[in-house]
């Protein structure tokens, strides 16, 4: 593991590697959930994944962690090859995951829990990775000593959030990170924080319900439905697209 | 008085054997997610691996040594011959109950077979009774208290303050997002099984020791009690099972003296059963 003085406080730890995933099919056993779907974020991007409930978002993050089987095409992250590889490698790869539910250790304390994103590091790197974070979410510095799960909903994402931070990935997978956050926190967290991991250099793919406000960071998006990508493009010009908007930005009743 | 002490006497005794066992089982429980009922039939198998060694002429102390460290592998093996490949079939938690109750026949009639079927013991001495305040125990009570002591502090210590003992609690509370992390969670679960599995075999030599004499199928009776003191403190919770044994163990004892020893190991069962039906998630449960 790299140890080198970083250049930049949000500097990943592999700035420069590109995630790709090659006509990826995966699933739970039985019929696949995701079929060929091909994505791309490159470091610098924030790459917005959009869908209906049920469209396999989550499960594509899974598949690309290796917690989900992945029964065909190639997932790499700069030049390796990474398909198939148990989660844990795939961590010691780079890949920083926050997972939609279940994302924190709830009987461990907010401090244990950042020690656990920080697994990987030497033991004398954690306490200052801890001490970053927690300038970067204030509100977990007052909270070190408590268990995760009795953190409200916001700061159980943040601890999420602060976990994955941890490790300084190079590339960062986040399913739904402004789930239960109020609009404006939620704005906050994405032009903020996931906005600055890309411009420190990593590569972001995001999942988000609130589809007008991540395209307002991202740098491109995916659509995906029935486990396809429907529609790709950037922000500008899925805006343009009358049937886009019609299912994601539509005025009356917007699905985020 | 002087019964009420001297019960308590050899409630403690029994607490810390207790305490020593519990720790162990629930810790094995919580981290690797097997409700290994043979816990109890490996204890025996560390019961007679010192009995042998001791009989050869060993020191007991020595024994004891070796049994943690048969035990140890032995239940590292359980898991990685038995228990593991079940689960990696997706078997159910329950069925692997059924599964571990079967080798817990294996291993005592294993026992059996290789030991025949009468009670031995160990040849050690007591050592002289020490009198304190009333209470009246011997050198070997005494070392065995301070043994299940030192476990529960050393327990403290490795889940509190060491980076294996925050990921065996991190694996136990949420395996995928451990290995998310990078944990190598398999690694974690066969070190578990070492150390959990070693625990086991010190209980079962200084079971034997309190017990006097023993057989093959001794801790039966004595696995109801491990349960008994791990789900009254809540599964999975190291704390929770050092304390449950701690009220098992005093409570059974003195009962024995008050009541009937024929009642004891029932006593143990209805505390936990009025606990349960107050508290269903145990003394310190429901915090994962
Ligand atoms: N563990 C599982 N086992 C079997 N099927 C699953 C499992 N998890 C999800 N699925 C199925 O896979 C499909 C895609 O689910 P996924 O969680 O990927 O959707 P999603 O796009 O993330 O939805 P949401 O917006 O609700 O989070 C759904 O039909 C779901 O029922
Ligand atoms: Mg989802």
């Amino acid at each position: 593991m790299s140890d080198e003085p970083l250049p930049d406080e949000h500097a990943p730890r592999r700035a420069g590697a590109p995630l790709r995933a090659e006509s990826v099919t995966a699933g739970y056993g039985g019929d696949p959930v995701i079929r060929d779907i091909t994505v791309a974020a490159d470091p610098g991007q924030v790459v917005a994944l959009v869908g209906a409930n049920g469209s396999g978002k989550s499960t594509l993050l899974k598949s690309l962690t290796g917690i989900v089987r992945v029964t065909g095409g190639t997932v790499t992250v700069g030049d390796t090859d990474i398909t198939r590889w148990a989660p844990e490698a795939v961590a010691r790869a780079g890949v920083g995951y926050v997972p939609q539910v279940d994302d924190v250790f709830a009987p461990l304390t907010v401090r244990e829990n950042l020690e656990m994103g920080g697994y990987l590091l030497r033991p004398a790197r954690v306490a200052e990775r801890v001490d970053h974070v927690v300038t970067v979410f204030p509100r977990l510095g007052q909270m070190l000593t408590r268990p995760a799960g009795k953190l409200s909903g916001g700061e159980r994402k943040m601890l999420a959030m602060g976990r994955v931070l941890m490790l300084e990935p190079g590339v960062f997978l986040l399913d739904e990170p402004t789930a239960n956050l109020a609009p404006a926190i939620a704005r906050t967290l994405l032009a903020e924080h996931v906005r600055r991991l890309a411009d420190s250099g990593a590569a972001v793919l995001i999942v988000e319900q609130r589809a007008r406000a991540v395209l307002a960071i991202a740098d491109f998006a995916y659509v995906l439905a029935g486990g396809e990508v429907r529609m790709s493009g950037t922000p500008a010009r899925l805006a343009a697209d009358p049937a886009f908007t019609e299912s994601f930005l539509g005025g009356a009743a917007p699905r985020a | 008085m002087t019964a009420f002490l001297s019960s308590l006497g050899f409630g403690l005794v029994t607490a810390s054997v207790l305490a020593i066992a519990a720790t162990g089982f629930t810790l094995q429980f919580g981290v690797t997610d097997v409700l290994n009922l043979a816990y109890g039939a490996v204890m025996t198998a560390g019961a007679f691996v010192a009995y042998v060694l001791n009989a050869a002429g060993v020191s007991v102390w020595i024994g004891l040594v070796v049994a943690m460290i048969v035990c140890g592998a032995g239940s590292v093996l359980l898991n990685a011959c038995v228990y593991a490949p079940f689960q990696r079939r997706g078997v159910s938690p329950i069925t692997m109950v059924i599964v571990s109750l079967g080798m817990t026949l294996i291993i005592e009639f294993g026992v059996q077979a290789a030991a025949g079927g009468t009670s031995v013991s160990y040849s050690m001495s007591d050592g002289p009774s020490l009198r304190a305040g009333g209470l009246d125990l011997s050198v070997v009570q005494l070392v065995v208290i301070g043994l299940s002591l030192l476990v529960m502090a050393g327990t403290h210590v490795l889940l509190r303050y060491t980076r294996l003992g925050k990921a065996m609690r991190a694996t136990a509370a949420n395996k995928t997002l451990a290995r998310n992390c990078g944990i190598r969670t398999g690694r974690v679960i066969a070190v578990t099984w070492a150390v959990t599995g070693a625990l086991c075999g010190l209980a079962g030599v200084v079971f034997a020791m309190d017990a006097g004499s023993f057989g093959a199928t001794s801790t039966d009776l004595f696995l109801v009690l491990i349960l008994a003191a791990v789900f009254l403190g809540g599964p999975g919770q190291a704390y929770g099972a050092m304390l449950g044994a701690v009220i098992i163990g005093v409570a059974t004892e003195v009962s024995a003296a008050y009541i009937t020893p024929d009642y004891k190991y029932v006593i143990g069962f209805v505390i936990l059963l009025v606990m349960l039906g107050v508290r269903p998630s145990g003394l310190l449960g429901a915090r994962a």
